[in-house]
């Protein structure tokens, strides 16, 4: 077992404190927006008690033969268009079918490049990073899911205030 | 049925102070590093919602919030180089870390020493001690060897251990 180093031991007598309750508040809030809405859940009757299961074995016989006789002369009725559908008013703005359905972003690699000074006389610290942003759209029309890699080179410059 | 975002707000519960901890790193304030935790989850989400949409390891979540810092750190200097001054109020309130005994003088003056720990030994600390990342974990997050990333721990570990002696020394002697 790893024994702890004393500084270790100080450290260990230390917790990070939580978020605040307006912060953890936002987070989940966000989380239930992203999650959306559960579904509609309908409650389902147990099969003996539906009511149309008393009617019995004779009517639903009667109504078999009926509608053997029936269905053929309703048939073409029931494949005509009596009436236009109702117009669905489409509130999705016209879009090019590609949807971003995710984004990720990494540091590939990190290195020092020296020291600059600041006109103010203040130093800076030069550092190089390879990044990487990846953002994944997937095209509606074929469900394709494509994933477009960003690669760049940054240089950050950051304030030295310790040495 | 519950919630997927039930499973996100476990999670959140059980490592929101981590997280924290290291997004405070990345920030100015409280405040900022809250909205840098919640940036990095938002993207988590998004990453993780075709691979069954559990909430992510934490090694990715360090990794996130690290590049969000960077990103927000990027447009912060160039925002401070078209406005005059940013004056950042002293919050007394903005602690980074809560000892369990208040009148713990060590782990108070480590707890200062730690934030003033460079960025690069601090990110180890962090992930090592609080994070209870592995050094494997922690060399992918930060790209570099596990080597490195150990090298670093001890070496921010002698740093603190100097720190908290010189510290003493100087009370003492105004004792």
């Amino acid at each position: 077992m790893h024994k702890l180093d004393p500084i270790e031991t100080i450290l260990a007598r230390m917790m990070p404190p939580a978020l605040s309750a307006e912060g953890q508040r936002g987070i989940e809030d966000m989380l239930d927006e992203l999650a959306g809405p559960l579904p509609e859940i309908l409650p389902v009757k147990p099969w003996f008690r539906r009511p149309w299961v008393g009617a019995g074995a004779a009517a639903g016989a009667a109504a078999g033969i009926a509608a053997a006789i029936l269905l053929p002369l309703a048939l073409p009725r029931l494949w005509t268009t009596t009436a236009p559908l109702p117009a669905v008013a489409l509130e999705q703005e016209a879009t090019d079918g590609v949807v971003l359905v995710g984004e990720s972003g990494r540091i590939k690699s990190m290195s020092m490049q020296g020291w600059q000074e600041n006109p103010d006389g203040t130093a800076l610290r030069t550092l190089r990073m390879r990044v990487v942003e990846e953002n994944q759209f997937l095209d509606e029309e074929t469900g394709i899911i494509m994933l477009v890699s960003e690669p760049r080179e940054e240089y950050l410059l950051m304030p030295v205030s310790a040495f | 049925m519950n919630s997927p975002a039930s499973a996100w707000k476990q999670w959140l519960a059980e490592n929101g102070p981590r997280l924290l901890l290291f997004a405070r790193g990345w920030s100015n304030s409280r405040q900022d590093a809250e909205d840098l935790v919640q940036e990095a989850i938002l993207r988590m989400w998004h990453h993780q919602a075709d691979k069954g949409g559990g909430p992510p390891d934490l090694p990715l979540v360090f990794s996130t919030i690290r590049f969000c810092g960077l990103n927000h750190h990027r447009s912060e200097t160039r925002r401070r180089k078209r406005e005059e001054s940013v004056i950042y109020l002293h919050d007394f309130q903005d602690v980074w870390l809560d000892p369990l005994l208040e009148e713990d003088e060590e782990a108070l003056i480590l707890r200062d020493a730690v934030q003033n720990l460079s960025q690069k030994l601090r990110e180890v600390v962090v992930m090592k001690f609080w994070g209870g990342l592995t050094f494997l974990q922690i060399s992918e997050t930060l790209a570099i060897s596990p080597n490195t990333a150990a090298s670093r721990y001890r070496y921010a570990l002698e740093q603190l251990a100097h720190e908290l002696r010189r510290i003493k020394e100087v009370r003492h002697a105004q004792a």
